[in-house]
């Protein structure tokens, strides 16, 4: 079986192990053990970028494959399993995050008054071709939740807008709108001027 | 290319939904035609792609390895240790039965007929034994308490900021430093012998604490601090100047001990001096005529004779006691049976509670007339009274399994999907609910060890009944479902709790439930410590590879020269 990729395992060409959940569906343990060995990094991943905390994410994945387990009658093979398994994990991140008032009324506030300044095209290619990786890491820890939840669901996990609406509760149009605050505050903590939104649970 | 019509630039938002492909095909194409002739425009979609590729490449990578409570799904780990974790719950379920119905049975008959509760035999060991070593002690206690309480707070505040195992050494790095500061340093190093036969000469002065394991350890000459002596007879005709810590069958004392005496042994005899208090678990303690200690002696002891002298107070629990020295303070007596003699003198209140009125001869010397009680034996009737308390410790353990719940959800679903690892969590709680208690009642019979001793039992008391909740919770979640939101979770373990109440009052059967229902909680809690004390780190977990860069471009828009 070809390797699966996190993040954007939905790809075309990335096959999805569809004896492996048929197998696991049907109650097959060792069939569910060999499955989560496969999605478990993605999804650990998917969490640590999401969650506050490494223990945040820890706790967040082993919950997340409970849920899972309990679910997975309910997924329908026709479908793409690492999209459904990708909402899951965002329906139960953001549920987490949403409980420790990451989702609040503040954020939206800030979200909705604050005006967006249309970066100057050289700085900002500047800005990214100075930053690395690990940067990116970092500066991402420090926004607030709804943006970084929104900015992993999009360019970790590849869910579409209207997936991304779905799971954090706002109208498809305005997904735009947040992945773009979301980018501009990500741009102010490279440069070291922190963050527009104080929503996150750091 | 050329700057044309450069005051109708697009904004930003546009130009990203263009780059993640989320306009309708006219707007696209509008954005296309634009960005062929406006530079900054341009300029500026292509930083919104490279922005949006060093987004998925910084998410993408593998900075962190898989944590290894992680590496399996909890099931199957489990599952693999079921035969071995099997194996071992027969063997040590074998070896407990034996070792209760040889040494247990017999001891524990006697301690249920006299009557002693486990809250009074904290008491007698802390406040009124030879434990007791003055208000300093009891200011350390209070102390320690204060300071671990401070320790816990602080750990728990900052505990989102450690990682478990670091949490874990901080906390026995802390313990580790307040024994160091609060515990005395030793005069002197330690001495270790072990042999057939150990023995300190006439002549002979061993300086600083001795610990001494043999068939027989005698001590003849001076031991000039502490003495352990663990042995089959351990003899003291000489002079210890500290305290006698002694495991041993047969303990016989008839030199000088200037410190206290704490023993387990299966007989007693004292002729000598111990210059301060002495506690003793044995079946045979004799005081000779000649015998004395200074202070209080507290006796767990099935046949106890006292012909000695006593300094102050005695406590004991007997089954068989005779008196016919002197006690300079109070008597507080439980047991079968108390003969107090002519020759007797006791200088403080005398209480005897027990099966049977003790004899007191007329001519003995009390201080106040002994007040006897007659002991009373748990009923076994039931009654209304009994269905009410069922429903009022059902009540309480609700109560009780809410707030553990609400203040350890991780790790009360953790230890709750433990339960159902039958094997692993049944072997495990078989040795946590046997070995920890007689690890901290060792523990406490050390002076260092004492604080530690006895928060490890509270610890362990409180986990019999965190077992009963975790279970409870696990037969809610098997009856209603699985959940992993806590407050689901609750409502799960009221059920679970309510229906092992009522299994629990089943006559006979109830109480081996309620045996087993504490045997696999406990089994399940040590696991979910045991798991969570694992290194986080797993170093067989092989890198991701990661996608080959794509274009988020649409494939049939052209973007720039």
């Amino acid at each position: 079986m070809e390797p699966l990729r996190p993040g954007r395992m939905s790809v075309p060409g990335i096959t999805e192990p569809k004896d492996l959940i048929v197998r696991a569906r049907a109650g097959d343990t060792q069939a569910w053990g060999d499955l989560y060995r496969e999605y478990a990094p993605a999804i650990f991943r998917f969490c640590r970028r999401a969650m506050p905390t490494r223990e945040d994410a820890e706790d967040a994945t082993m919950e997340i494959f409970m849920k899972l387990r309990d679910k997975l009658s309910q997924y329908d093979p026709s479908r793409s399993f690492t999209a459904w398994l990708y909402k899951v994990a965002a329906n139960h991140c953001w549920d987490l995050l949403r409980r420790r008032r990451a989702r609040h009324d503040k954020d939206m506030e800030d979200v909705e008054e604050l005006p967006l300044e249309t970066p100057e095209p050289n700085q900002l290619e500047k800005l990214i071709e100075e930053r690395s990786s690990d940067e990116v890491r970092k500066a991402l820890s420090t926004l607030g939740a709804r943006a970084r939840m929104a900015l992993v669901m999009r360019y970790y996990s590849d869910m579409s807008y209207d997936e991304i609406a779905d799971a954090l509760g706002v109208r498809r149009p305005f997904v735009g709108v947040v992945l773009l605050r979301a980018r501009h505050e990500l741009r102010q903590a490279l440069e070291g001027r922190g963050v527009l939104v104080a929503g996150g649970t750091q | 290319m050329s700057e044309q019509d450069t005051t109708r630039h697009c904004d930003e938002l546009t130009l990203m939904m263009y780059v993640e492909r989320q306009l309708d095909r006219e707007a696209a194409q509008e954005v296309s035609l634009h960005t062929q002739t406006c530079t900054r425009c341009l300029t500026l979609l292509r930083a919104l792609d490279r922005e949006s590729r060093l987004l998925t490449r910084s998410m993408l990578e593998q900075d962190e390895p898989l944590p290894a409570r992680l590496a399996e799904f909890h099931e199957q780990a489990k599952r693999s240790m079921r035969w071995i974790w099997g194996i071992f719950f027969g063997l040590a379920a074998l070896g407990v039965y034996a070792f209760y119905t040889e040494y247990i049975a017999g001891f524990q008959s006697q301690l249920e007929q006299a009557g002693f509760g486990s809250s009074n035999l904290l008491s007698l060991m802390v406040f009124q034994g030879a434990f007791y070593k003055g208000w300093l002690s009891m200011f350390t206690l209070v102390e320690f308490v204060a300071l671990a309480s401070v320790a816990a707070l602080g750990v728990f505040a900052i505990r989102k900021y450690l990682r478990r195992g670091t949490a874990l050494a901080v906390m026995f790095a802390s313990l580790g430093l307040f024994a160091a500061f609060v515990t005395p340093a030793p005069a002197s190093a330690a001495e270790f012998r072990k042999n057939d036969t150990v023995t300190v000469g006439k002549e002979e002065t061993v300086k600083g604490d001795l610990y001494a394991m043999g068939d027989h350890v005698r001590i003849e000459g001076t031991v000039d601090g502490d003495l352990f002596g663990f042995g089959e007879q351990v003899e003291i005709s000489g002079h210890v100047t500290g305290d006698l810590i002694c495991f041993c069958q047969s303990l016989r004392i008839s030199g000088q001990i200037d410190g206290n005496l704490r023993s387990m042994a299966n007989n007693i005899t004292l002729t000598g001096t111990i210059d301060r208090s002495a506690t003793t678990f044995t079946e045979l303690l004799t005081i000779e005529p000649n015998g004395k200690i200074g202070r209080n002696l507290t006796s767990f002891t099935k046949s106890l004779t006292l012909d000695g002298n006593l300094g102050r107070d005695l406590l004991t629990m007997i089954g068989k006691g005779t008196i016919n020295g002197t006690i300079g303070g109070s008597l507080n007596a439980k047991g079968e049976n108390l003969t107090i003699n002519s020759s007797a003198s006791i200088g403080g209140p005398a209480k005897f509670e027990g099966d049977n009125p003790a004899n007191v001869s007329s001519e003995a010397k009390l201080a106040s007339p002994l007040a006897y009680t007659k002991m009373e034996h748990k009923s076994h009737q039931r009654g209304p009274s009994f269905s009410v308390w069922t429903i009022i410790w059902a009540a309480a353990y609700v109560l009780f399994g809410l707030v553990l719940l609400s203040l350890l959800p991780s790790f009360s679903r953790e230890a709750s999907s433990n339960v159902e690892n039958v094997g692993a969590s049944f072997g495990l709680g078989v040795l946590v609910l046997f070995a920890v208690p007689i690890a901290a009642v060792i523990a406490c019979v050390t002076v260092v060890g004492l604080f530690v001793g006895l928060a490890t039992l509270f610890l362990w008391y409180g986990a019999l009944y965190f077992a009963q909740i975790i279970v409870g919770a696990t037969v809610g979640q098997w009856i209603l479902g699985r959940v992993s939101d806590t407050w689901a979770l609750i409502g799960r373990m009221v059920v679970g709790i309510i229906l092992l109440r009522v299994a629990m009052a089943v006559p006979f059967l109830g109480i081996w439930i309620k045996f087993a229902v504490i045997v696999w909680g406990m089994g399940a809690l040590s696991l979910a410590v045991y798991r969570r004390m694992q290194p986080t780190i797993a170093p067989n977990i092989p890198p991701v590879p990661l996608p080959g860069p794509t274009s988020p471009l649409p494939s049939n828009t052209t973007v720039g020269s």
